[in-house]
């Protein structure tokens, strides 16, 4: 059972006489999930003086109280705390040791709030119940395989081939030149800089949790001179950009890498402002095929997308695309195929992004210390798959599900 | 969870680019009476500066972020202690690496020793082990207001000084200049 116990708009009366001096500074959540036992803070707590936190404190006594082994507080949301507000947890942490020695309190934080893992840090080592984590360390599972340079080369091959196909269809979802528009997973980004060469929008900024990505995203803009693109480190299940505030929300080939794709979903449609549209693109790989060796082929990408949900992420997501789009709430869906293929794709690029399929699923399969057996079915599979692209005769396809939603417009 | 996040800046302020690595970002000036009338002054003044200080930088999210956190600190400290009369004078400049900040604060005699206490205080040759007592006991209301300060030295490794300005107005309060460095590269790399 999670309640929200103090929404924002019921934070404790100030004992001050202008209570409207201090209010707005103290804009945030507070939600107790018992079931959990978890207490989450989001917003930002800067209040003027211990006095106005008075709610929260008795909030997080109840807490510890009704807690059995582990309390969490989690601050991965909390853009800004003050001093005040920090002494005061400190104070509250204090308290616990004091009347429930046994309780483990867990502070989980994450990377993207950048004060966050020093402040919290000195708490931990002061005391021993306490422990920090920072939940998005690991958050996407083959993060260091793809950052690796070679991968990197190949990840620009298929932005290329895939942008061939794209740039057909992503008309007929909306995109117009002077939008406002996000690309949340940008990797390279360079999906984003096409769109800013090519439609010329008002505003655009990707988003990715790769430091690795964002840098050579940056250095690229850079090199070419572009200075109206904005790249940001966050968290796509999480993000710091404020409500309603983009006509194009995109997201590409990234749902699918996610173990939670419907919070990432959610935030997508919360960026987006009503009457805009959100465009996910998706991998299907149940339907990835070939010629000659069909079932050779099929079999490779069956064990591929079974591993792929082994480790938490669904690379057979694509077929779902509707359904994800119309449960987040959006109206007026479409869909479309980005259906690449051996003849209108240029071969080599293809083959090349398709063997590099074989050395990251291999690196897949040895961090979930899978059967050695299954990959070397994906890398039969997909070698012959690679066969049918480059072969004489041969025929191999790579679909890719686009779609699109409007947020809708209330009254 | 509901995450609803409303905008604290504007989104696409983009001041002209920097083009020099050093050099003045942005100044400000206001009146202590006015400032002080309201608490939500300090982060509103905290956000906006870090966001036009940052505007330039790769992330600029990320950074605005950061800065903010630290301008807020010095900003309570500010709205906290300064003397009834008066103009705030606070000037961000970059160096390399650094965001330099040059406080003017007008002061009276409760207010001039709180910063010469404070920046005594982040001096201090055992300053974390200091920082962690305060956090282990009940701090002392003193303590406590200089903290927010002394965790930017200890905590982010800003530098602190403090400078008395001689030149007294024609109603004889005086001012000091609060000196801050920030660092803001990758402090937080995990
Ligand atoms: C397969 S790549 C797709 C990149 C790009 N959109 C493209 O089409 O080339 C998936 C991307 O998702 C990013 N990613 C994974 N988890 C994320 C998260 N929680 N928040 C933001 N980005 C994330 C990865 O860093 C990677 O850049």
């Amino acid at each position: 059972m999670s309640v929200s116990v103090v929404p924002d708009s019921h934070v404790p009366p100030s004992s001050s006489s202008d209570g409207a001096s201090w209010r707005s500074s103290v804009s945030f959540n507070i939600r107790v999930s018992e079931q959990e036992q978890q207490v989450s803070f989001t917003g930002m707590l800067r209040p003027f003086v211990a006095e106005h936190m008075k709610a929260i404190r008795s909030t997080l006594e109840t807490a510890a109280r009704n807690a059995t082994g582990e309390l969490q507080l989690d601050f991965k949301r909390l853009k800004y705390m003050n001093s005040v507000a920090f002494l005061e947890i400190n104070r509250f942490i204090r308290w616990v040791v004091g009347v429930r020695p046994g309780l483990k309190i867990v502070l989980i934080i994450s990377s993207v709030i950048p004060w966050a893992i020093r402040k919290f840090q000195v708490i931990a080592e002061i005391y021993p119940n306490v422990s920090v984590v920072v939940y998005d360390k690991s958050l996407y599972p083959i993060q260091q395989v793809i950052e690796d340079e070679d991968f990197i080369n190949v990840l620009r091959t298929q932005e290329k081939i895939v942008w061939e196909v794209e740039r057909k269809i992503i008309s007929r979802h909306g995109l117009r030149p002077g939008m406002r528009v996000a690309d949340i997973a940008c990797g390279l980004g360079d999906f984003v800089l096409r769109v800013q060469k090519e439609f010329n929008p008002e505003y655009i900024i990707g988003v990715d949790h790769s430091r690795a990505f964002l840098r050579h995203a940056q250095s690229h803009a850079k090199s070419l001179g572009i200075e109206n693109i904005e790249y940001q480190y966050g968290d796509a299940a999480a993000l710091l950009l404020p409500d309603d505030s983009f006509d194009f929300v995109t997201c590409r080939l990234a749902l699918q890498v996610f173990h939670m794709p419907e919070q990432m979903v959610q935030e997508l449609y919360r960026i987006c402002r009503p009457g805009g549209r959100v465009y996910i693109t998706n991998e299907m790989m149940s339907c990835v095929t070939g010629y000659p060796d069909q079932a050779l082929i099929r079999h490779g990408y069956d064990r591929f997308l079974e591993l792929s949900r082994m480790v938490g992420m669904d690379f057979d997501i694509g077929v779902r695309t509707m359904k994800i789009l119309k449960n987040a709430g959006l109206e007026e869906i479409k869909g479309d195929l980005i259906g690449i293929d051996n003849m209108n794709s240029d071969r080599a690029y293809f083959a090349k992004v398709v063997e590099s399929w074989i050395v990251s699923s291999g690196d897949v399969a040895r961090s979930a210390e899978a059967d050695p057996k299954v990959h070397e079915h994906i890398a039969a599979g997909l070698r012959a798959h690679v066969e049918a692209i480059l072969g004489d005769g041969g025929y191999a396809s790579w679909p890719i599900y686009a779609g699109s939603g409007r947020k809708p417009v209330r009254p | 969870m509901s995450g609803s996040k409303r905008s604290d800046s504007a989104l696409t302020m983009r001041p002209p680019p920097m083009t020099a690595e050093s050099g003045l970002i942005i100044s400000t000036s206001f009146s202590v009476s006015g400032f002080g009338k309201r608490w939500t002054h300090c982060h509103q003044l905290a956000n906006y500066l870090a966001r036009y200080a940052s505007a330039n930088e790769n992330d600029p999210e990320r950074t605005s972020t950061l800065l903010s956190t630290f301008f807020n600190e010095l900003i309570e400290a500010i709205y906290r202690n300064h003397a009834r009369r008066g103009l705030i004078q606070i000037t961000f400049e970059r160096r390399h690496d650094k965001v330099c900040v040059k406080a003017e604060v007008p002061v009276d005699e409760e207010s001039r020793r709180f910063y010469e206490r404070t920046v005594e205080l982040a001096q201090h040759p055992e300053l974390m082990r200091w920082y962690r007592e305060r956090l282990e006991r009940e701090i002392s209301e003193e303590d406590a207001g200089a903290l927010g300060i002394v965790e930017l030295t200890v905590v982010y490794g800003a530098q602190i000084a403090i400078e008395h300005i001689q030149r007294t107005d024609v109603e004889g309060s005086r001012s000091l200049h609060l000196w801050v460095e920030f660092p803001f590269a990758e402090l937080d790399e995990v």
